[in-house]
């Protein structure tokens, strides 16, 4: 499986994918300059961008090398002579997901270093009523890889489905989407409003919640941004979460992939 | 391989003819049309997914932008009327999507208060953002500038600048609310405001709108000195603004930078016909009725 993974990561690189993450990064010189068109909270407007433009690469880079990494590999005919190795499926499977969510703590690391010049940059010039947080800032850019990772297994569980690009692709996005309202839709849901709704649509909505990754628990942005402190133990209990849906995830993936015939 | 060539030319030759009537046409573009449309929050909540702080930036810069233009290109007079119900349901839907953002309140209370004079709504936005900004000691002072000056509710504003003085530590907020609390120090209320607001702003279009606002507020000054100058020495109230011009009491005669005309309401306190904001249509035509009736 380490095999795979270094593979993996190899191919990644060969992919140029991490110049492609350099040359979007560009755009974090302008960040200094874009902010200071805020009125009052031009270093929090900084540390906003730069975020954004974090979580934008990494949502990026989950879909599409989630979404393709399987996909790629049976369309080329590699699977054939990959797993014609005495290498079973799962290690196979488990080490392309391991290799792919090394790349993206690496991208998160490279991009939040970058992100951290920026606000210092930024905060010398215009310095913020209340200090930046620097640890809730590196928080946010970790939840914000777990998260990404999590997107990626999912993006898996789609590709040992479908020999489909299709379903990959759109399924993680529409996951992805639905990931960040599914609190704000069982909220509404259990609202005095949400009560005129219907038994069948309230009961179904609350399964959902349940079922699909609630992703708005990885997102510390307001903590880093407004250096708002975070809760310790709700930050375990994500972390738990992610490491938990993600084995979920993984094993379904496996399971379907080894009985999966590939022609 | 010459027919692609020729074809790149062509492709080359028409993007630089249509480029500039283009370009022409987009500069043009009426400012109103260029706020444009927002959906619902609710729409908007969904479709940022986990960008939620990054949208409400920009929906706060569409809005400082659209209503910097407006005062750029009309040079503080504004023919086409700034779509403020469009901008304050703007600034209120940002706050929903990231309630830390204090450049929304900021603006509301820079811009909106004064030239919508919805205070009732701008003082439930600034309570809204205390609820999350607990250190911020700015909204519990533009809250308590709101219920002195504007609604004269001196207990709430005393109740709020003590908020303020917490906040900071500082005596001075404190003693603001009783400072001011005279009719008479309304003005001087008012000035104080915008002189602080006006040293600390770097946004050239809200420095701008503070600086005609402290100049109509320093005419209204003059004319109130004026006033009671006349009073002194006469013993009643002048009749009207230009009585005390032809009395050689304010000169120059006084002039209302929002375009407006000074006017004494009948207790002697100073009025403009502007109502100290730039004419919109329908406070162009309140004030063709008001001067229609006088």
């Amino acid at each position: 499986m380490g095999n795979i993974v270094r593979i993996t990561l190899k191919g990644i690189f060969r992919d140029r994918v991490f110049q492609g993450i350099l040359v979007t990064a560009l755009v974090f010189p302008l960040i200094p300059s874009i902010a200071t068109l805020s009125m009052r909270q031009v270093t929090e407007l900084s540390l906003t961008l730069s975020l954004s433009l974090i979580s934008f690469i990494l949502l990026l880079l989950s879909v599409f090398l989630g979404g393709t990494s399987l996909w790629k590999d049976i369309e080329r005919r590699y699977t054939y002579s990959v797993l014609g190795l005495p290498l079973a499926r799962s290690g196979y499977l488990l080490g392309r997901f391991g290799g792919t969510a090394v790349f993206l703590l690496l991208a998160a690391f490279v991009l939040g270093v970058a992100a951290a010049l920026v606000v210092i940059c930024t905060s010398g010039m215009y310095p913020p009523d209340r200090p930046v947080v620097w640890a809730n800032v590196a928080l946010c850019i970790l939840f914000d890889a777990m998260k990404y990772i999590l997107i990626v297994a999912s993006a898996f569980l789609f590709s040992s489905l479908s020999t489909s690009f299709f379903l990959p692709i759109f399924g993680t996005i529409a996951l992805f989407l639905a990931g960040n309202v599914t609190q704000q839709v069982y909220d509404y849901i259990h609202s005095t409003a949400g009560s005129t709704l219907s038994p069948l649509v309230r009961h179904t909505a609350s399964g959902l919640y349940y079922v699909l990754p609630n992703l708005s628990a990885f997102n510390l942005k307001v903590n880093a941004i407004y250096g708002i402190p975070v809760s310790v133990s709700g930050l375990l209990l994500t972390a738990c979460y992610f490491v938990i849906y993600t084995m979920a995830l993984l094993t379904l993936s496996v399971l379907i992939f080894s009985r999966r015939e590939l022609r | 391989m010459r027919k692609t060539v020729l074809f790149l030319i062509l492709s080359l030759l028409s993007y630089l003819f249509l480029i500039v009537p283009f370009a022409g046409y987009m500069r043009s573009k009426p400012i109103v049309e260029k706020l444009g449309y927002v959906p619902t929050v609710a729409v908007l909540k969904a479709a940022s997914a986990d960008q939620k702080e990054l949208m409400c930036a920009l929906l706060v810069s569409k809005v400082l932008m659209y209503f910097g233009g407006l005062l750029d290109k009309q040079k503080n007079e504004l023919s086409i009327s700034p779509d403020y119900p469009a901008m304050s349901r703007m600034i209120h839907g940002s706050v929903q999507l990231d309630p830390y953002n204090m450049d929304a309140y900021y603006f509301a209370q820079a811009i909106l208060v004064w030239d919508v004079g919805k205070v009732d709504i701008a003082n439930n936005l600034l309570n809204y953002g205390m609820r999350y900004r607990t250190w911020d000691w700015y909204l519990p002072f533009f809250a308590g500038f709101n219920y002195a000056y504007f609604l004269k509710d001196y207990p709430s504003a005393a109740r709020y600048y003590r908020r303020a003085g917490e906040l900071t530590g500082s005596d001075l907020f404190k003693s603001l609310a009783g400072r001011y609390m005279q009719e008479s120090g309304r003005t001087d209320l008012a000035l104080a405001y915008l002189y602080a607001m006006e040293k600390g702003e770097k946004n050239p279009a809200i420095k701008k709108s503070f600086r005609t606002r402290i100049k109509a507020f320093q005419e209204v000054r003059r004319i109130e000195v004026a006033r009671d100058k006349y009073r002194e020495t006469s013993g009643s109230l002048p009749a009207t603004v230009d009585a005390l011009v032809r009395e050689g009491l304010l000169s120059p005669p006084p002039v209302d930078p929002y375009g407006g005309r000074f006017f004494l309401e009948q207790d002697g306190r100073i009025s403009t016909t502007s109502k100290f904001a730039f004419a919109t249509r329908e406070k162009e035509g309140e004030k063709n009725k008001g001067q229609g009736e006088r």
